[in-house]
């Protein structure tokens, strides 16, 4: 499915299941992600961390309302707590699914979004592995200088800012010594599709899940 | 024909700061070698030409004029690439350039061969060495087929054959008619493909006529460089049994291999082996399996706050070595641990012999490459530790800054009888200071006497 039209499609229920509370609903949209991601091969690991690390979230609320609160209310502490679940899961539909150089072409090719934005983004993304060895080198450099950085260490901030703040620079240079300049046209060699298929997938979707908001409590 | 025109032009970073003052000059098609000693302004003129001066930091008066398209590869290879992979930057490249899909593929397969890089193509840019990193930005400029190459010092983490093949395959653009501006440190193989030298100096830059630049490239003849083999080795400082890294494929495996206590050894080996990752293993920045063991301890089962005060890094990139703001705030919290050698007179000294005196209150991280590579040297030289691991300290240094790093190296360890682990590509520069050389190659490090160099 197209990498634009899944995020919109996620992101619409997400939207929706926050508006109107349906436990019933919540648990279709869960089942739905988990079968979706299964057919897809998700390896036990990525499904367990899924599974495990939402839990802190969705139990805090849940107790709170289940338990503590001065009038509990224990059909709106499932749907609140399922919620959680139902959120996670469906944006990791988009994520394990995507690649994020797919999804940012997707967004430029598909939704028009400008491509400093999808570039930006992507850019910001590679980043982020380059950004915690960045940390891990920072703390083992300072220990090489006798200090001991803390992980809420002012240093190790001012120089991970530092880092950050300098890889943007470089980026934005980067990016226009390889020809990229904002807002002139670009052309599109690897195609993300957007085809009838996707559209009808999307709609069927959408009106089943409304249907079942509407039906269910 | 002008590729480029240089008129009346000033640049500073601060107001009034000139780093090139009144420049009047036209740089004609062909193969252009820009030289000067480190933190002249050699990057600062290519990226003024490139266009990304005064855009991104600086001020100007004057134009640079060029007609031609063109493309800059930076010193950092790090820092110029916005794709996870080399074929994904390629495509990022050539859609900025509007290229439809049969283009690319053309230009890719012609890009791909002539870098010699398809091993590469899909591998993620972060786990690539560092000329490897080169060589792909080599490709993605390749690829967009630029008229004008500008080239930040390419080659400073290249082995000599990545370094030969890469200035070969810079003359073969030239004679498909492409301009190339390349800045440099090290002189040899320019021979066949510089059509001109120009050097910049007090501000502004000169031709060198064709003597000057015959002198300049006139080949020293290879010396036999010969290193000792350890015989038998009375204290063992590392000592490697069945040790194994991996960094995505394996880079290392060694049956059984000791470094002796107090001795400096020089490591050399081709671009990509595996060179920095031993140093990284040796570090506890990523893991190994098997033994590694310093003075019979296993490495990965030490305190690293305490191990660390030991056996401490040069880095490649100078700015990871930093952890202040001003030159005189790094020296201060150097002194504070310093070993006897660097008395405050000592200090004093080798500030004024690197250059260093004058940029005390300058922020580190707006030195020059080379003024940054002196003073992370130094930095590092002021410590107490036992081992200290140097990853390619001569990259970026101009001649007389490599003699100095290399006396004051020499001057800490008579005294204090530090061990040194160098890679380098240098060899003939560092052998007076290396007792042993190890060869990193086909997995293995092996201990040898004798080489060309």
């Amino acid at each position: 499915m197209n990498p634009s039209i899944k995020f919109i499609l996620v992101f619409i229920i997400s939207l929706e299941i926050s508006l109107k509370a349906s436990l019933t609903t919540n648990s279709i949209v869960i089942v739905c992600a988990l079968l979706y991601l299964l057919w897809h091969k998700i390896s036990l690991k990525d499904l367990g961390l899924l599974l495990t690390v939402p839990l802190i979230a969705a139990f805090t609320i849940f107790a709170t309302l289940y338990w503590f609160s001065t009038k509990p209310d224990h059909y709106y502490a499932w749907v609140l707590a399922s919620r959680v679940y139902a959120y996670v899961l469906s944006i990791a539909c988009v994520v394990k699914t995507t690649i994020a150089a797919q999804l940012a072409r997707s967004f430029e090719q598909n939704l028009h979004l400008p491509s400093k934005f999808a570039y930006g983004a992507l850019a910001a993304l590679n980043i982020i592995p380059r950004m915690q060895m960045a940390v891990k080198r920072i703390r083992t450099a300072a220990m090489m200088r006798s200090v001991y950085l803390s992980f809420w260490s002012p240093i190790l901030y001012f120089k991970a800012i530092l880092v950050a703040l300098s890889s943007s620079e470089n980026l934005a240079q980067g990016m226009e010594s390889h020809g990229y300049v904002e807002g002139k046209e670009r052309s599109a060699i690897i195609k993300i599709p957007l085809t009838s298929n996707d559209w009808c997938i999307f709609v069927l979707i959408l009106f089943l899940f409304n249907i079942c908001l509407f039906i269910f409590r | 024909m002008a590729s480029i025109k240089f008129d009346h032009l000033y640049f500073s970073y601060k107001k009034d700061d000139y780093i090139v003052k009144n420049l009047n000059l036209t740089i004609p098609n062909g193969f252009s070698l820009l030289i000067g000693p480190t933190g002249c302004g050699k990057s600062t003129l290519l990226k003024l030409t490139a266009g990304l001066y005064p855009k991104y930091a600086g001020h100007t008066k004057g134009r640079v004029i060029t007609s031609l398209s063109h493309a800059m590869m930076f010193q950092n290879a790090d820092e110029q690439f916005t794709m996870a992979t080399p074929r994904d930057e390629i495509i990022f490249a050539l859609e900025n350039l509007q290229l439809n899909q049969v283009e690319y593929e053309g230009r890719l397969k012609k890009a791909v061969t002539f870098t010699q890089i398809s091993r590469m193509l899909d591998q993620k840019i972060s786990t690539l060495s560092g000329g490897e990193k080169q060589r792909v930005a080599l490709a993605v400029l390749v690829a967009m087929d630029v008229d004008l190459f500008l080239l930040d010092e390419p080659f400073a983490s290249c082995d000599p054959e990545a370094r030969k093949f890469l200035i070969e395959k810079l003359g073969q653009l030239r004679d498909q008619g492409k301009t190339i501006v390349i800045s440099d440190h090290v002189f040899t193989d320019y021979t066949a493909v510089c059509d001109r030298v120009y050097e910049m100096k007090n501000k502004t830059i000169t031709l060198l006529d064709d003597e000057e630049k015959d002198a300049l490239f006139a080949a020293k003849p290879l010396k036999k460089v010969s290193f000792a083999l350890p015989n038998k080795i009375a204290q063992s400082l590392f000592s490697l049994n069945k040790t194994e890294i991996k960094q995505g494929r394996t880079l290392l495996m060694q049956e059984q291999l000791q470094l002796e206590s107090s001795k400096n050894v020089l490591i050399t080996g081709p671009n990509g082996v595996g060179k920095t990752s031993f140093f990284k293993a040796l570090t506890q920045m990523i893991p190994y399996s098997g033994s590694l063991c310093f003075h019979q301890n296993e490495i990965s089962k030490l305190k690293p706050r305490k191990y660390l005060r030991q056996v401490a890094q040069i880095f490649q990139a100078a700015d990871d070595q930093f952890l202040k703001v001003t030159v005189r705030e790094e020296i201060e919290l150097s002194k504070k641990t310093r070993n006897s050698f660097f008395t405050d007179e000592r200090i004093a000294a080798a500030l004024k012999k690197l250059q260093l005196d004058s940029h005390l209150d300058q922020i580190v991280y707006s030195l020059s490459g080379g003024q940054k590579k002196k003073l992370q040297i130094l930095l590092m030289l002021l410590g107490q530790h036992e081992v200290l691991l140097i990853d390619e300290p001569l990259s970026g240094l101009d001649h007389e800054s490599i003699k100095q790093v290399i006396a004051l190296m020499q001057e800490s360890q008579k005294e204090l009888h530090k061990s040194f682990l160098i890679i380098s590509h240098q060899v003939a520069e560092l052998a007076d200071l290396c007792d042993y050389h190890l060869v990193f190659e086909a997995q293995k490090l092996k201990y040898v006497s004798e080489v060309q160099a």
